[in-house]
């Protein structure tokens, strides 16, 4: 047994109670905020001497000096001669620890007097009540990081159950940006979960949001890691390696030549599928793309009839010229032409009791849409998506939408989402656990602020999410100011370094000064766990992630710029079949219209067919060869007059 | 000497519980009350002592003292004491005396108990056994084989006389054993502190009392009282008129019922709108050849102890921290 590095005591002006006790220890003890000790007892309890697990959330320092006038004096108002003097003060180190578990259980009482010991793993294990869940044929423990104190390294586990359900779920993570915590801290996380999520559980896969900046973009990517992290990688039983399976998806550009993605560096577009819709998939999700003034009850109802009775459907009209089969936006701006010229001639104001009015409104915002979202919605209806209903265990789907405007970020934050849910619900994923990490929270689900498409399905996800296998994994800078009921429910919650103006709000009251005051001088790479079996909040470090970082890869791998459609074209088909050239490429769609060209290219990309050259090929018209037309027999030509004046 | 007077505690309880068991007519007094003797023991006097500086006293400048002297103690002892009239039995007082000693180490500049010889803390219970007839012969060895020493306050004394039946009396002659045997736990420390003949032991008060403390060189006596002046005359003004910083010629000290020991006046802090003791301190060494160099060493480390300051004790002006540290320390363990 180690030595005891400290006393209990209690006087009448300052209890113990049964959830908070205080010692005092040596003055080079090596405890500090966040410690955990262990308390022995010594009278015993129904025949057991009673153990007290704490976790240090104060501590206070003093000597003997009644009036800091005393001190002036007897070093004659010279701070530097204090240094001269014989004699130190008596000095006391007082913390205050706050209780984390008692053993027994049962009768719950003050913390008894006794001596303080420094907690070694094991003692964590059972502060943290993690014997419950890391117990041989049942551990469901998944590593978050590794608790320091003292010479004691204990390896923090998260209870799967608790993190990814069906007991609790969802995390959020907080803290200021640019001190690589939040991004860094879900992919440490994500790589312990999939090492270690038991395999009994089922299989899990994640779908990350890339919201801002290139940090999630180079997954695959081995990152620099130094000795300090192997170490940890080690205690924590992970590889330090990049994720094996990654798959990335990006819509294009506005002009759809090349992705806009900041992974659209030739050498890494092998992952990175493109991210297109068409017509039938974002209608389902207008409601993201339109606000309430532009969708009243009429334009709704116009919208609802054209879903449920034009679009992929023959639709013929006595009012129209012909009939209609719409599957793309080209196709529908086609019918409501057609429909307005129709009303047009019979000079009619309505038509089906639709006002030419709301027509022509919804006309101007679904056509709109296809501009807005350039890139992502396509006019000729292709459709490039996740792979839902295949989803593979252990892989990392990351949407990069960073470069997006804020509409197109909600429709493929909604669509997907919504799809996700449908296939879990259905189970038909392909996986039964699904972690979804969305970052920026503050934006997407702010606790004030107009109630979005957006952040009602995050509310959905929080609250019911766990009972389907979906799990959020969320961060933001200010937790403060994101919806509660999204904070609310996530179980496990992880804080970096925070700013001090949000600290000072009232969610943190009920952290104590000095826990508040360490959350705000955290270094990197260190965090505050709240996890459903910890009574108390913990501090861990967890290793720089093993991918490489996006301020890295964006200089290795840096971002092409925007190129020529028959560049782009090249690009895109490289991947498919290397022995594809520019020059083919160029002789290709030498004859054919930018439009044509992309439908081509995006089709050979979601077909991904075994002979890439002759299927892109086959995707253009024919264009007969050129022939000399027979000159026809000249016939005579009247004389002219004789008389002509005109005549020559 | 620390002297406290606090409420009941632990142990007047204890020994008021076996008492009442014992003596059926004992009455306790709520909370106990503290013993203040009905005289000072020694009366303030004058006493002439011999020069060995020089032929006559006079204010020495302790040389080289500047801010960066350091101090050569290395351990600090102190003894404390509390009286207390628990209860009264057919009026008269019985009383619980607790005393304390112990040294405290200053290493790297923090203190510490001497480890050698663990501090001391020692309680009887004092009785005039001699007017107490209920008392019998019985009953009083039951308390003497509890963990309690009885000491019986109406012995004669020297002469044969007994004491006065008068309560007052036989307080005070409880606190005079009480003092007497704080002393003597003192001296036992003392003399193992110096039988190991480790740094110099700064004591609180005299080292004349025992010979082996007296004629060691690791012990420096400090005292802060002054109800007997060695000084007569001329001598009286000098050591009176010494400012801050200097020392008065050495002179011995050779009490008929003690050890011969050398001894000198030094002013710790300056005395400029306070009373003529202020900051003055007598120190005793034991007899050496060169007293000069010996009186200006250890005046320049007492000088050296003048911070930190030992506030908020009422006796700072003389009383280091080592000591205040010692007894802040006995008053937590007794």
């Amino acid at each position: 047994m180690s030595e005891a590095l400290g006393r209990v005591v209690a006087t009448e002006r300052k209890p113990n109670t049964p959830h908070e006790f205080h010692f005092w220890t040596a003055i080079d003890s090596p405890v500090g905020i966040g410690t955990i000790v262990r308390v022995d007892g010594a009278q015993p309890i129904d025949g057991q001497i009673p153990h007290i697990y704490g976790i240090i959330v104060e501590g206070f320092s003093y000597t003997d000096l009644q009036s800091p006038m005393h001190d002036v004096l007897g070093h004659d108002g010279l701070p530097t001669t204090a240094g001269f003097a014989a004699t130190e003060r008596a000095e006391i180190r007082l913390y205050t620890a706050a209780v984390l578990r008692q053993i027994p259980e049962e009768p719950l009482q003050p913390v008894p007097m006794g001596q303080v010991y420094l907690a070694d793993e094991a003692d964590v294990q059972v502060a943290l009540r993690m014997d419950g869940y890391l117990r041989e044929g049942a551990n469901t423990g998944i590593p978050v990081g590794v608790y320091r104190a003292g010479g004691t390294d204990a390896v923090i586990y998260l209870d799967a159950d608790f993190l990814l359900g069906p007991e609790a779920a969802h995390l959020n993570i907080t803290g200021v940006s640019g001190l690589a915590t939040k991004t860094s801290a879900v992919e440490w996380l994500l790589s312990s979960l999939f090492k270690h999520f038991p395999h009994e559980k089922g299989s899990i896969a994640a779908v990350c949001f890339n919201v801002k900046g290139p940090d999630l973009c180079y997954l695959d990517q081995p990152g620099k890691i130094e000795e300090s992290d192997k170490s940890l990688y080690e205690k924590l039983g992970v590889e330090p390696k990049p994720f094996e399976k990654v798959q990335y998806f990006a819509p294009y550009t506005a002009k759809g030549h090349s992705l806009n993605t900041f992974r659209n560096n030739e050498a890494l577009l092998d992952k990175v599928v493109p991210l297109t819709w068409g017509l039938r998939e974002v209608l389902q999700f207008a409601e993201v793309l339109l606000n309430k003034d532009d969708v009243d009850a009429k334009a709704d109802a116009l919208i609802d009839f054209i879903t449920q009775n034009v679009v992929d459907k023959e639709f013929s009209d006595p009012l129209l010229s012909k009939k209609h089969k719409v599957q793309s936006f080209a196709d529908l701006e086609a019918w409501f032409r057609d429909v307005l010229q129709g009303m047009e001639k019979k000079d009619g104001e309505s038509w089906r009791t639709h006002h030419v009015a709301t027509i022509r409104k919804v006309r101007n915002r679904l056509s709109n849409i296809s501009t807005r979202c350039a890139g992502l919605v396509t006019d000729s209806g292709t459709v490039s998506d996740l792979p839902f209903g295949s989803f593979e265990d252990r892989t990392v789907y990351v949407v990069d939408v960073a470069n997006l405007e804020e509409d197109a970020q909600d429709l493929i934050f909604a669509r997907i989402v919504s799809k996700l849910r449908e296939h879990l619900e259905r189970r038909d994923l392909g996986v039964k656990h699904l972690v979804v990490f969305v970052d920026e929270l503050n934006k997407y689900a702010p606790g004030d602020g107009a109630d979005t498409y957006v952040r009602k399905m995050l509310l959905d996800i929080a609250e019911r999410g766990r009972y389907l296998g979906l799990v959020l994994f969320s961060a933001q800078q200010f937790r403060s100011q994101v919806h509660r009921r999204v904070v609310g429910n996530s179980g496990t919650a992880l804080f970096g370094r925070m700013d001090a103006d949000e600290l000072s709000t009232p969610g943190y009251a009920v952290l104590s000064p000095a826990t508040r005051t360490k959350l705000a001088t955290l270094e990197k790479g260190q965090l505050m766990i709240r996890h459903p079996h910890f009574t108390q909040p913990i501090f861990v470090r967890f290793p720089r992630p093993s991918v490489m970082q996006g301020r890295q890869g964006a200089e290795l791998y840096p971002q092409a710029s925007e190129i020529g459609l028959d560049a782009a074209v090249f690009r895109a088909l490289r991947p498919l079949d290397p022995t594809i050239t520019l020059p083919w490429v160029q002789d290709m769609v030498a004859l054919y219209g930018e439009d044509e060209i992309i439908r081509a290219r995006n089709a050979t990309l979601l077909a991904r067919p075994d002979k890439v050259r002759p299927y892109f090929e086959a995707q253009f018209r024919k264009h007969i060869p050129a022939q000399a037309a027979p000159r026809p027999m000249a016939a005579s030509i009247k004389s002219a007059p004789e008389n002509d004046p005109y005549g020559f | 000497m620390l002297v406290s007077n606090s409420g009941p505690d632990a142990a007047s309880r204890a020994v008021l519980r076996l008492l009442t068991d014992k003596l059926p007519g004992l009455s306790p007094i709520a909370g106990g009350t503290s013993a203040e003797p009905l005289t000072a023991s020694d009366p303030p006097v004058l006493r002439a002592a011999k020069i060995v500086e020089g032929t006559v006293l006079r204010a020495i400048k302790v040389p080289d003292v500047s801010r960066e002297m350091t101090s050569g103690f290395g351990a600090f002892l102190d003894g404390a004491q509390k009286v207390q009239v628990i209860a009264h039995l057919y009026g008269l007082p019985v009383v619980l005396g607790t005393i304390s000693a112990a040294v405290r180490v200053r290493v790297n500049r923090r203190m510490t108990t001497w480890g050698h010889q663990p501090p001391r803390v020692q309680q009887a219970i004092y009785l005039p056994l001699r007017y107490l007839p209920a008392l019998d012969t019985e009953t009083l060895a039951g308390i003497q084989r509890s963990e309690w020493r009885v000491i019986d306050t109406s012995t004669a004394d020297k002469n044969g006389d007994y004491p006065s039946q008068h309560p007052a009396v036989l307080v005070d002659r409880a606190i005079r054993a009480v003092d007497q045997q704080r002393e003597e736990l003192e001296d036992r420390l003392a003399e193992a502190w110096c039988a190991l003949g480790e740094s110099p032991l700064f004591i609180d008060g005299g080292i004349s009392r025992t010979p082996t403390v007296a004629a060691s060189t690791c012990a420096v006596g400090v005292i802060k009282s002054h109800r007997t002046l060695y000084v007569e005359g001329d001598s009286l003004t000098v050591v009176m008129g010494l400012k801050k910083g200097e020392r008065s010629s050495v002179f011995r000290v050779s009490p008929r019922s003690r050890n011969s020991v050398l001894s000198w006046y030094l002013r710790q802090r300056a005395p400029e709108g306070h009373d003529s003791m202020w900051g003055l301190v007598r120190v005793e060494v034991a007899e050496c050849d060169q007293p000069t160099e010996r009186a200006d060493e250890i005046s320049r480390w007492i000088l050296a102890e003048a911070s930190p300051l030992a506030l908020p004790d009422g006796r700072w002006d003389k009383m280091i921290y080592g000591i205040r540290d010692t007894e802040e320390f006995l008053r937590a363990i007794s």
